[in-house]
Order: structure tokens, then sequence, then C-alpha cells
């Protein structure tokens, strides 16, 4: 490919009247990668999406595709295509004509036409269904229509809004690998929004966590359940414990408080000012439990006490809670591998023990 | 499903139908079958009908007088609902683009008109079109923007103007109810795969809302063919149209089989022109709208 | 910024301006309808305060042409009848009608096809056949163009059976189509619960299906009364010599002359027509979501 970025925003923002919908978003995606942008319902993300294809104008800000500046150019002369949420399937045309509707309109001759939606029926898996209406189809029959008909077209990027929002369960998530491998298949920049953290952990290569309007975090999916930078991003993706804290050293390993115990942690994006209170985000597979006394925790490990409150078995692994103050608890996974020694019971002492490397230390909002 | 009355709802229901049943059948039915019946007598010397059977009254019809009056009917009646056509896509396109809090108020601003009398909406463009006393003459000739008062009134635009200005919310309505359903990512889509705002049109827009457009045209197409107010108002009594003939066989000329055989030609077009409509829409379509 | 940024934004800036080009003329147009639908309706009324007998020069504002029709007996008398006519009719023709309805939508039975194309015909024939189709019957069956003799608020009033016969034949369709589409939206299982909660059909009906109903049955009887109120060609040709209601007159004075007195009188009817529009607004909105659509249609 000739340029590096597929789709570029540069500090983009979007009024609707008073509400900022967007607001100063910088972003370079990718060519050729599948990225998702995270968040709740109302974060910006699929306005960011519809600025991209066109159907929004930036209020400030430019949208670039492939290199070139899109100011008010229309959905019809960019080089995009969109996967729309509740698919927009035409009613009035039969399957074959959905998806040769975009090359039509391109004036693609008509031998090509039919050859390329032939091709694209089949990567769908839903040949010989040409002739029938949308309406005669499934929910997950409609999302492959959407899908080919988007793709037929070879764009530079697909765009994808929620386009898994109305399938159940099981369906999402065959839908989920096959997407993921299509994706790998042709190669097209994807760019996927959604709220569910699991299905853009499961497909993407970059996640970008949006909220308020604003990109929060962008990383691979490790990065960001691993190394989260702030608290939004930290609580919205995976589960995990806010312990609050004192800030009583600084560097890079800065000490922290606990109540009356102190332990070393990481800083989750800048450093804070000694004496601040601030919160400690440890993910709760992260935690060991061991019983006071036990063998030497590894060296360096930080290491605290509390009280088992509530246990739940999960099969896999088993669920603590454990109080480490008045009203701190925080929530221990700890995987089923080995013997009954790793079991605990409510009312025991425990004590908490992690590598002070998984234990990011940011701001109390 | 629970019923509110048991058992018999074949009885139960004629029971709940006998009233209009018997009123309809005797003052709508009936009469609908004695015109057809007078279609076939003769005319009595002083109006009434003597009882022998003829085919003369249907040959009538044919005849150029009276069925060149009949083809301008169709004429008018169809140039009214292309025009009202042409006006009204636009305009209900207009309404269904609107924020939604103002498109409530501009349907009621379509409904007014909707609900105030047609004769009185018809002679609100008589003191308008009249070719010397009119407000449009009188206004351009005193400006001397025209020497001659231009021919408004008396004539098949005078015809057509009134109808178009009296049927158009009938038009509009449906094809509003149309594109308000019209789910407005279809367009977005039709945008994104490179159709332009032509395409999108012609493409989306137009075949999607044709239940509605069927649906105005026969509400202005059926109402503008038996016209007899805006022929008889805004025509000056040279320009007719079918409903005037035929209420002439009846008010003036007491030709009353010859009537009813008019009005039987024009009731059976008009009945085609519905089942035609029945055929072409589905059930669904037409609850739609 | 690419290379190509210059012939991109020139691109962008066509497309902008035939955007707001596009909008501004699809406004335009928009209120341009509109002043064509209420131009002709302004000049009437304002034509009725004008201190001349012309209806198309302007000469001083007066209310004299209000003052004459207040002294026009003929007027008032003919909105007497006017009022009276849809009164009756459309206490009639809301029971037939609301009746019929409830046996069309909720049974099957033998005969309803027929039943549904003797309701449906009377909207879609235009009114001049149905007017001579009247005509005719009343004429030879000789039956109501007696005249029906009544004291209506200290007026005394001849109205032929014939006009209301006539009006109550029309409204009775009118009424059937809006009361069916209010219980074709009824949720049924409402009746349900109320069975499930020990009240028998008849208590059923009366608790829980008429209720639901009342909007539709009110929005039926104020259409049948506009509908009624408006008549000009079925009044016209079954109310025999003598009688008139307002559109009648209003008709015979048109066909004699152009005069400010017919705008006075359009206006009063405009009024009129205006307060049954707010009456059928508030009941809609005290009613449903019944769109104003459903009921225009």
């Amino acid at each position: 490919m000739a340029y590096e970025y597929a789709v570029e925003l540069r500090d983009v923002t979007k009024r609707f009247g008073p509400v900022v919908a967007v607001d100063d978003v910088t972003l370079s995606i990718q060519q050729g990668k599948f990225y998702s942008l995270l968040g709740p319902s109302g974060c910006g993300k699929t306005t960011t999406l519809r600025m991209i294809a066109g159907f929004e104008v930036p209020s400030e800000g430019e949208v670039v595709i492939g290199g070139e500046v899109q100011g008010h150019l229309p959905p019809y002369q960019r080089p995009v295509n969109t996967v729309f949420q509740n698919y927009a399937l035409f009613p009035h045309m039969t399957v074959a004509q959905n998806i040769a509707f975009g090359l039509e309109m391109r004036k693609i001759p008509r031998g090509e036409i039919r050859r390329r939606v032939g091709e694209m029926l089949e990567l769908v898996h839903l040949s010989g269904m040409e002739k029938r209406r949308p309406t005669q189809l499934s929910g997950g029959q409609q999302q492959r229509v959407a899908l080919a008909r988007a793709l037929v077209n070879r764009p530079k990027v697909l765009l994808l809004d929620e386009p898994l929002g109305a399938l159940d369960l099981k369906l999402r998530q065959a839908m989920q690998l096959e997407l993921k491998a299509l994706q790998e298949q042709v190669g097209i920049t994807f760019i996927y929004v959604t709220h569910d953290q699991g299905e853009a952990l499961t497909m993407s290569d970059k996640i970008a966590v949006m909220n308020q309007g604003r990109v929060l975090q962008l990383g691979s999916p490790e990065e960001i359940y691993e190394n989260p930078v702030n608290r939004f991003v930290a609580d919205f993706i995976g589960e995990t414990n806010f312990i609050p804290v004192e800030i009583k050293g600084d560097g890079e390993t800065p000490v922290v408080g606990i109540g009356a115990e102190a332990v070393r942690a990481v800083w989750a994006k800048d450093a804070l000012p000694v004496g601040r209170s601030a919160v400690l985000s440890i993910r709760p597979e992260k935690i060991a439990l061991r019983r006071p006394g036990a063998e030497e925790a590894g060296a360096g490990r930080a290491c605290i006490s509390g009280r088992v409150v509530n246990l739940m078995y999960l099969g896999t692994d088993t669920r603590y809670v454990v109080r480490i103050a008045d009203d701190v608890e925080v929530v221990v996974r700890m995987q089923n591998v080995s013997s009954a020694a790793h079991f605990f019971r409510i009312g025991e002492t425990v004590e908490l023990t992690w590598d002070p490397q998984h234990g990011r230390v940011m701001d109390v909002v | 499903m629970y019923r509110f009355l048991g058992k018999h709802t074949s009885l139960r229901a004629w029971l709940l139908l006998l009233p209009a049943a018997l009123w309809l059948f005797v003052f709508f039915v009936a009469p609908l079958f004695i015109v057809l019946a007078y279609s076939f007598l003769e005319r009595g010397t002083y109006g009434g009908v003597v009882w022998s059977f003829t085919l003369e009254n249907f040959q009538r019809v044919f005849d150029p007088l009276y069925f060149n009056t009949f083809l301008r009917s169709f004429y008018i009646a169809g140039v009214t609902t292309l025009i009202t056509l042409i006006l009204g896509f636009p305009l209900a396109g207009y309404i269904a683009t609107r924020p939604a809090a103002r498109r409530g108020t501009l349907v009621l601003a379509l409904m007014i008109p909707f609900w105030t009398n047609f004769l009185i909406r018809t002679y609100a463009w008589l003191t308008l079109l009249r070719t010397n006393t009119g407000l449009i003459n009188v206004t351009l000739l005193s400006l001397g923007l025209i020497k001659e008062p231009l021919s408004l009134f008396g004539n098949d635009f005078a015809i057509i103007l009134g109808l178009v200005y009296g049927w158009l919310p009938d038009m509009v309505l449906p094809i509003f109810a149309a594109l308000d359903r019209l789910d407005p990512a279809l367009i977005e889509a039709a945008r994104d795969l490179y159709a332009s705002e032509t395409k999108v049109f012609w493409r989306v827009i137009w075949p999607l809302s044709l239940p509605g457009v069927v649906a105005g045209s026969m509400l202005v197409f059926i109402p503008s063919l038996g016209a007899f107010v805006t022929p008889a108002i805004l025509g000056g009594g040279k320009s007719l149209m079918i409903g005037n003939i035929i209420s002439n066989q009846f008010l003036a000329a007491h030709d009353w089989p010859f009537g009813s055989a008019l009005s039987f030609v024009m009731m059976t077009v008009m009945l085609a022109a519905t089942l035609i409509y029945f055929r072409v829409t589905s059930g669904k379509e037409r609850r739609q709208l | 910024m690419s290379v190509n940024a210059a012939r991109l934004s020139r691109r962008s800036r066509a497309a902008w301006l035939k955007k707001r080009v596009a909008q501004t003329l699809f406004s335009t147009y928009g209120i341009g309808a509109y002043l064509f639908l209420y131009l002709p309706i302004v000049v009437l009324v304002l034509f009725s305060f004008n201190d001349s007998r012309s209806t198309a020069q302007w000469a001083g504002f007066t209310t004299r042409w209000y003052v004459e029709m207040a002294n026009d007996r003929q007027i008032i008398l003919s909105l007497w009848n006017s009022v009276f006519v849809a009164v009756v009719s459309t206490a009639i023709s809301t029971v037939i009608g609301t009746l019929a309805a409830m046996a069309m939508e909720r049974y099957r039975f033998s005969g309803k096809l027929m039943m549904d194309a003797v309701l449906y015909l009377p909207i879609i024939i235009p009114d001049i056949a149905m007017a001579i189709m009247l005509l005719i019957f009343f004429n030879l069956s000789g039956i109501g163009f007696k005249p029906w003799e009544v004291l209506f608020f200290g007026v005394r009033l001849k109205v032929p059976f014939s006009v209301i016969i006539g009006h109550v034949a029309f409204n009775i369709s009118f009424v059937a189509v809006v009361v069916r589409a209010r219980l074709a939206q009824m949720d049924m299982t409402l009746e349900e619960a109320a069975g499930d909660l020990y009240a028998d059909p008849w208590r059923t009906f009366w608790r829980v299906t008429f209720p639901m109903m009342l909007p539709g049955i009110l929005g039926g009887a104020l259409m049948a009364f506009t509908l009624s109120l408006d008549d000009f060609v079925i009044t016209f040709f079954t109310s025999g010599a003598g009688f008139n209601t307002l559109p009648v007159r209003v008709f015979s004075m048109i066909k004699k002359g152009v005069t400010p007195k017919i705008n006075a009188v359009s206006t009063m009817m405009l009024l009129f027509s205006l307060l049954l529009v707010g009456i059928s607004i508030t009941l809609s909105k005290g009613g449903d979501s019944e769109s104003s659509i459903d009921r225009a249609v």
C-alpha cells in the first residue's frame, strides 16, 4: 500500500447544537488492520464512524482517507463502505441486487458485476440465495448480505457499526470469528464500532477506547487490558480492583500506602505527587492468596493481609472476596489447578501477594 | 383469542351489523341497482321514466357530444393527479425531512385545509381568478404589468388549479406516511454505495414510497374525475366535466335514464381503477398508509 | 498535507455548495407550497372586512358584511339546518358505524367480504354519483321528501328526512373505517387479562374494550360531523325545493355573484372548521398514539 495510514483523524470535533459528541479526537489507523472503537453508548464512537463515512461533517478538524483530506465530500465520493447496525438492506431488491448496487452505481460492466457478486456470495456462504428478498433471510444471513454488499466494492476501509448487535449470543460468537477470518483474508482495513469489550478483545488488532467524545487509550488488546492508562479504561475492560491508596514515594516504582501497610507499584500513566490520594488497580487474577506464615512469597512481591468474606466456586477458578480494611474489599480469582491446600474458607485470615508491575496507580477519577 | 361475545359468532356479527346493513342496503345498495335499472329505460315526457328496455342511453354515452366531455374529464383528472404528484412529492419530502417537533405542526397545517369546506376553498379561487374583477387580474392591471386581463377563469386551467388546490393534501399525506416510514439508514446505505442524490431518489426513495404515491393518486384521481363543484364554480358555465353533464340530466334536461347511464359508466371506471389499485398493492402496504 | 489537497478541497467545496443550494431550494419550495395552500384563504378572510362590494380592491376596514350576514334570515336558518342535520346524522351514524366496525374487526362470518364492499363503496364513489342515486331512490319510493318539523334551540326547522338519511348513509362508512382502525390497534391481551381477572364478557366490554375504543368513536363522530356540515352535493340533490343548509345557501349565493358577504359567511365556516380541528387534536392527544395520518386517510 502506498500510504501507511488508511484513515487519519486530525483534531476532529463534532458538535450537535450545544452537545459535543466528539471532542478533539486525533487517531491514525494503519492499513490492513482490524481496529475497534470501543466505548459505552453515547461515547461518540458512532459519530466518529459516521464522519469517516461522510454522513456527518466534522465541526472542526479533518478526516483524511488514504492521505486525502475529505472535507465535505459526500459518502458516495469516498472510498469507504459501511455495514449498518440494522443492515439497512434494500427491502425492494433481492440479495443479488443489494450486493450489486454499489457496483452498478459505479457503472462497472454487467459481466464483471455478475462475477464479483457471485464471488462475494461464495465468500459469505450465501450461494443459492441470490434471488431471495432480505425479509426472507435470517438475522445471520442478512448480516452476511450487508457485509457482502459493502465488501464487493473493495473499499479502502470497511466501517462496521455494531453489526452483530442484533444477533443472538451463539451466532454472534460464530460471526466474530468469521469476521476476523474474513478481514485477514481480504486484507482491508476494518473499523469496528462496538460497546462489547469481549467482542473488541476477540477480533481487534488495535482498540481505541472512547468515553465522552474522547479517545482515552489506543493500543493492542493486551496493552489495553494489561496496562490501562486510567480508571475508566481499567473499569470498562475486564474486571479489576480499585484499592484506595496514598502516594508515599516517587520514581518509577513508587511506594503507595494501603491503610497501615505499604507496597510498591507502577504508574498507570503520569507520575502523581507525593501525598495525593489515588487508586491502585489490580486485576483479580494477578493476585495470589496464601496462608500467613506459609512458604516465602517470591522476591519483591507486594504483600498485604486480609480476611476471606465470600467465595464462589466457578469451576476453572474460584472467586474470593477478601476484606483488607473496614470498607475495602478485593476480588481475587485463583485457578483451581491443584490440591485442596489452595482452598480457603470464609473467615480465614490470608495474605494477598502480587507482582508490583501489576499494581497500577492512577487518579481517583 | 378471547372474544367479548361467545359462540355463534356469525349470528352475533350479523346482529351487530344489522342496523348498518339495513341502512346501507335500503339507502345505498338498492339505489345503486335502481340507477342501473334506470339506465336501461326510456325517458318519460316530464322527467321520470317509461318502463321499456333500451340500450340507447349507453349508445348516447359514446355520442361525441358527451364522450368528448368524458375524455376531457379524464384528461383534467389525469393532469390534476400528475400536477398534485409533482407538487406533492417534494412537499411530502420537505415535511418528512424537518425535525420531529416541527413535522407534527406541518402535518397539522396540511390537515386544516383538508378539514375546511371544499366549496369555500373553491370560492376563494373564484375571487382570485375572475376575469375582470378577480384579485390577480385587478392587481396586475393596476400595476400596469398587463394590458388585457389574463384568461384565468372559465377554462380548464381554472378547473385544474381548483382541483389541485383542493386535493393536494390528499396526495401529500399518504406519500408523507410512506416517507416517514422509510428507514433513513437505507438512504445512507445507498449514498455509501456510491449512489448520487438522483440515483438515491430513483433507486431507493421512489420505489419504497410507491405505495404512498399510488394511494395518493387514487385519492386525487377519483374525486377529480367525479368533480362537480369545481367545474360548476370555476368552469364559469363554459368548461364542463362529466359530473356537470350528469347533474344537468337531472336538474335541467330531465333525462334521468341517460343521467343514470352516464353515472353508471363513471362509477364502473372508478371501481375498475380501485380494483386495479387493490390488485397491485398488498393489504399490508395499504394498512401502512 | 498531501499533494492532492488542493484538488480534493475543490471537490469538497463544490459538494458543500451543492448541498447548501439544494437545501435552500428545498426549504424555499416547502414554504412556497404552504403559502399556496394558505394565501387564498387569507385573502378570502381579508376581503370579508373590505368596505366595498369588490373582493379585489381594498377600500378600508368594515364589519358591515358580518352585520348583513347576521341579519340575513335565510343564512341564519340554513345555519341552523346545517347544525341540526349534522347533529342528528352524526348521532345515528356513530352508533350504527361503531357496531358495524366491531362486527367487521372482531368476527369472521359468511358475507363479510360483501359487507366490506358495501361499507367501502360510499367512500370510494364520488358524491355526485351517490347524490343522483339517492335522488332517484327518493323520487321513486316517494319516501323522504316529507319534512321533519322540529323545534331546535327555539328555531322552527323543516328538515326533509331524505337529507338526514343521505348523510347517515355516507357517514356510517367513515365512522366504521375510523373505529376499525382504532380496534385494529388495540391490544387484545388486555381483554384476555380482564377475563383472567374474573370479568365476564359484558363487563369486559364496558370496563376495558369500550373505554379503549372511545377515542376512535369520538374521532369517527367528529369526522362524520365535519363531513355532514361540509356536504354540499348530496344535500343539494336530496333536499327537494326550498331547503337549504349553509353550503347549499352559499352555493346559490355564489351562483348569483361574488360579494364580501359570502366571504364573511366563509370566514365563519372556516372558524367553525378550525374549532373542530382543535377538538380533534385535543381528542387525539388525550387518546393515544393514533397519528394524524391515520385519521386523514
